[in-house]
């Protein structure tokens, strides 16, 4: 199949057994939630506690391969968790946490569809977790939770051994975005998340001469784990490479953005991924005073995917941070998604940033002039574009994003349909669009309806459940929500709303409503909301709402 | 400045609105647009400019302005 990974572990539990004898000094260190405090474990140190979490696991009486939830902020108590579950035979599936301020109801309700989908037993929380989510009245929080403490007061299950897994077997669930609004559990096998974790590694030392293990000492991550760049890049990464992490959680980032910085340049030798909008935050909120001192220059690769590249961001954030020594041609953009593991392509020139004119035709409502090149395939990797009915274009021309390679997906956990859709004689459909240039991928916007917003997918279904229950639509939606992008904030979510109601007041009381229970429910603030006629939200002849269509109406400005 | 004035002044200044928009009822996310991030640089700036730590127990209750004012009025009773 592949030598790129002759040397490498065959599964993830080898690549941490192995970490802790290859790389004895390295490992991961963790800061609180303010970001004051760091408690660093080696890979030899962990990997004997992950066994005894596993040990303590499977005294659960664990089926194979059962999913079990894991509901925690980046902490040694998610590293446990997750890790127990992997050895103790069973599937990972880590789950989004909740907003700081308001928006905790989404998380439970969350949580809920998770359990129900998957058909978990179990989820793996804190205390608090258990008391707010009984509060919210989920009766699973009743007898489903556990927290890493009572896991660590059973009996651990006599002879234990860790399940080492198997190559090409499913390793763990990751989370993404389904089109019904439902989460979606993509597959990932041992092979998929290795190969993609040293293929990356190679990809980002092309323009170095060397693998980025070679040269580089660690990898500075404020990314949530349970987001595929955050786990495969920033965990699966180090381990199997033996890399230093040092992990943020993302709130810690989001409240002081200059930490993140701070550390990319002490840390030694440095690379990290970050979304576009990472990388807008830091421009914007850090104070000069607050970088004095810091030496940007051993930061070597800024990756930089998960969402459209904008190129005034990039622009802003060299600007602002070429005067402490970052070099632009750090900027390595890339592309991918969690069905295709992670990365499907990554800049390899190292030449910073390039973009070729939007071509005709390409999609307006992302305020873009100029695409972003996202760079070459990775090893063993392709890519073609095709048209709806599958044929294939030269480049130049915008089309589907079709992908095949080591990192497709093992498939949707109980959901063949929809991995019938996906997976179409071992091509990835991706539902992105974009076009090849110079065998580098240029990435134009997609047909898929999922939202992005700040490197997050969200599915539209929820906030257009949300609206519908205000407007009192009964059966049929009423609304539609989709995204555009307006400049650097990237993309921003606006409603189109049918009502029979034309009064100003009652429009404005209604807009209230609406904004109020997105606000308390998701945290999401909405750009816009625009009140149609009834019928006015096209929809095929079997009644499913056309939210593309929607959306070209509202950029062309007929609504 | 009470304390009371220095907190309308940091939700004007992150959130960018004028203060006539900071009313009471004023819902942070879904009058005032703030998403996650401006959530937190909102906690940011109130705990530097006053001077106290917001645990996050409590961050999690304020959705709006008269919230706000009610848990620094706290503070300072």
């Amino acid at each position: 199949m592949s030598d790129l990974l002759n040397a490498y572990p065959t599964t993830i539990p080898e690549a941490l057994k192995r970490a802790a004898v290859d790389f004895p000094d390295r490992g991961i260190g963790i800061f609180d939630g303010r970001g004051r405090h760091v408690e660093r474990r080696t890979y030899a140190q962990f990997w004997e506690s992950a066994k005894e979490t596993g040990a303590g696991i499977a005294a659960l009486g664990l089926e194979p391969n059962e999913p079990i939830v894991i509901a925690l902020p980046t902490s040694w108590d998610w590293l446990h968790a997750w890790w127990g579950v992997l050895l103790a035979g069973g599937w990972p599936v880590a789950a989004s946490g909740a907003g700081a301020i308001a928006a905790a109801e989404a998380q439970f309700d969350k949580v809920d569809a998770i359990m129900k989908k998957l058909r978990c037993r179990r989820i793996i929380s804190s205390e608090g977790f258990r008391q707010q989510a009984l509060e919210h009245g989920k009766q699973w929080a009743h007898d489903r939770v556990l927290t890493l403490n009572e896991i660590l007061r059973l009996t651990p299950q006599p002879g234990f051994q860790p399940a080492m897994g198997q190559s090409e077997g499913t390793a763990f669930l990751q989370l993404t975005s389904g089109s019904t609004g439902l989460p979606r559990a993509v597959m990932i096998s041992h092979m998929g998340a290795l190969h993609n974790a040293v293929a990356s590694s190679h990809a980002i030392g092309v323009p170095h001469g060397a693998p980025a293990h070679e040269w580089a000492q660690a990898m500075v991550s404020w990314l949530p784990l349970y987001h595929d760049m955050g786990l495969i890049g920033c965990l699966m990464l180090p381990i199997v490479t033996g890399l230093d992490v040092w992990m943020l959680r993302p709130p810690t980032f989001l409240a002081r953005p200059n930490l993140w910085l701070e550390l990319l340049g002490s840390r030694g030798t440095t690379f990290a991924p970050s979304p576009n909008f990472g990388y807008q935050l830091a421009a914007e909120r850090i104070k000069p005073g607050q970088l004095d001192g810091v030496d940007l220059s051993s930061w070597k690769a800024a990756l930089t995917g998960a969402e459209m590249i904008r190129p005034e961001t990039v622009k802003a954030f060299c600007e602002a941070f070429a005067p402490f020594g970052f070099d632009p041609q750090a900027f390595r953009p890339c592309y991918g998604l969690a069905e295709a593991t992670l990365a499907v392509t990554f800049d390899t020139r190292g030449e910073g940033v390039r973009t070729l004119g939007k071509p005709e035709g390409a999609d307006d409502g992302y305020a873009l002039a100029e695409i972003v090149s996202n760079g070459q395939p990775i090893d063993d990797t392709e890519v073609v574009i095709r048209t709806p009915t599958g044929r294939t274009l030269s480049e130049g021309r915008v089309g589907q994003v079709c992908i095949r390679g080591p990192g497709i997906f093992n498939g949707y956990y109980l959901d063949d349909d929809a991995t019938a859709d996906s997976l179409v004689d071992g091509w990835l459909q991706t539902g992105d669009l974009g076009f090849l240039a110079d065998s580098e991928l240029y990435l134009t916007g997609r047909t898929k309806d999922v939202l992005i917003v700040h490197g997050q997918n969200l599915m539209p279904d929820e906030l257009e459940r949300l609206a519908d229950g205000v407007t009192g639509g009964g059966g049929l939606m009423r609304s539609a929500a989709f995204s555009v992008a307006t400049g650097a904030q990237g993309e921003s979510v606006v409603l189109v709303v049918e009502t029979s109601q034309t009064e100003d007041q009652s429009l404005r009381n209604l807009e209230q409503e609406i904004r109020s229970q997105i606000g308390r429910h998701i945290g999401l603030p909405i750009a816009d909301v625009i009140f149609v006629k009834r019928g006015k939200i096209p929809r095929t002849s079997s009644g499913k709402m056309q939210r593309s269509e929607i959306r070209q109406s509202y950029i062309d400005g007929n609504l | 400045m009470t304390k009371k004035e220095t907190a309308l002044a940091v939700v004007a200044q992150v959130s960018g609105k004028d203060p006539e928009e900071l009313t009471p009822d004023a819902e942070l996310v879904a009058n005032l647009g703030m998403d996650s991030a401006k959530a937190l640089e909102l906690l940011v700036e109130l705990e530097d400019q006053l001077e106290i730590e917001i645990l996050d127990e409590d961050a999690a209750k304020l959705n709006t302005v008269g919230d706000i004012l009610a848990f620094v009025e706290r503070l300072e009773g």
